[in-house]
């Protein structure tokens, strides 16, 4: 089963990727960080397969985490979540900083399941 | 489900890889010249006439063509040569995608089609901004895509009320803000009855019953709603030309009435619901 670290500053939207990815039974969410830092420190301590990640949060925000992610290791598999994702600067700036992809919100289950699946 | 552009909904369908489409952009920004390197390439304009107009864009909020105009550095008709220079060579992310051998020209016209059927329920429809407002037609699109996503997102029913300009907001149970700033700024206000953010609740967390649930949740969803709001915005902002940056969600903790700050207007465009509540809805323009 693929370990998934979330990292979004709303708590719903935790819940929602939570129990998608649960309930698909491939995958385990090992934890919940609410903003860059606690990506960088959760990714150190629960060494994730992928992680989710939004854009727009307090104190350090998603495309600052995600250099950082990258320069650390240059394999880690990063999907941004985010309500930015139709803004074309945004989406590009997060593939060229390293991002697998991103997902737009208001997402499907389906959809985030086939992402995560095909990386 | 998202207001999306061309590139990234041929990413999400895997029609084009993320390097192609990085390979794409690339080429677009190499041919795509602002309108100073444009002018400068025409011979219409020297490096020191785009760092004069750009001085003077510091200080005034003018286009830099009209601010080459005012300044005496191009005419009005230098000026709308280099505009049909750039519109005349303007790639496109999908003749982009052709030039670096992604697509053949003959599967783009059948990818564009099923993207604009697929963008097509964000499509703006017309909505009465008040005489004198200025960017209206950015107003417009925001009230718009908010009563879509409070269609599609929260699932409620409702009929607008009309939009109007006011000093300030009515008092409600729940009000979560959001700033946003750019070539638009203003400070974005949803509010709702307890039973409505409920519902909103029951929408974004995808659970029958959120009875249950504590306040810190309940609040979150409603801030949430308003961050897909606004990220949509910013989406259908960018295709309008217009770049704006959105700020976290924050919960208002108001006792009573919203006031607007010195100086600023607010743009009510609430929405009367089916069972007789309202959703407050406005944006103190700045």
């Amino acid at each position: 089963m693929k370990k998934v670290l979330v990292v979004d500053d709303s708590i719903s939207v935790a819940r929602q990727l939570e129990k998608i990815l649960t309930d698909s039974g491939e995958f385990q969410v090992v934890g919940h960080g609410k903003n860059g830092m606690e990506a960088i420190r959760l990714h150190q301590t629960e060494h994730p397969d992928i992680i989710c990640m939004d854009m727009n949060m307090p104190g350090m925000d998603g495309l600052t985490a995600l250099r950082t992610l990258v320069a650390l290791d240059k394999n880690v598999k990063v999907v941004m979540v985010t309500s930015l994702g139709g803004v074309g600067d945004k989406f590009t700036e997060a593939l060229r900083l390293g991002a697998r992809t991103v997902i737009s919100k208001p997402f499907e289950a389906d959809n985030v399941l086939k992402i995560l699946r095909e990386l | 489900m998202a207001v999306k552009f061309f590139g990234q909904f041929l990413v999400e369908k895997g029609v084009v890889s993320r390097e192609i489409l990085l390979q794409a952009i690339e080429l677009q920004e190499s041919v795509n010249l602002s309108f100073g390197a444009t002018a400068l390439t025409m011979g219409l304009l020297a490096e020191g006439d785009i760092e004069k107009v750009h001085n003077a864009q510091r200080t005034e909020d003018l286009r830099f063509g009209d601010m080459a105009v005012k300044l005496g550095l191009l005419t009005n008709e230098q000026m709308m040569q280099v505009l049909g220079r750039q519109k005349n060579t303007h790639l496109y992310i999908g003749e982009a995608l052709v030039k670096v051998g992604a697509l053949s020209a003959d599967q783009l016209p059948a990818l564009l089609d099923e993207f604009k059927a697929d963008q097509a329920q964000y499509a703006t429809d017309k909505v009465a901004i008040p005489a004198g407002v200025a960017d209206a037609p950015f107003w417009e699109m925001l009230a718009d895509l908010t009563y879509k996503m409070l269609t599609r997102v929260a699932l409620l029913t409702f009929r607008p009320e009309p939009i109007s300009t006011a000093q300030s907001l009515p008092a409600m149970e729940v009000y979560a803000a959001m700033e946003f700033s750019g070539d638009v700024s203003g400070r974005y206000f949803l509010g709702v009855s307890a039973v409505t953010q409920k519902q909103i609740a029951r929408e974004i967390l995808k659970e029958a019953n959120v009875d249950g649930e504590p306040k810190e949740v309940l609040d979150d969803t409603v801030m949430e709603f308003v961050n897909v709001v606004l990220g949509n915005v910013a989406a259908k902002a960018a295709q309008m030309g217009k770049a704006i940056e959105i700020a976290p969600p924050e919960l208002v903790e108001a006792a009573g009435e919203i006031q607007a700050a010195a100086g600023q207007s607010a743009l009510r465009f609430p929405v009367c619901l089916a069972d007789g509540d309202r959703v407050e809805l406005a944006v103190f323009i700045k």
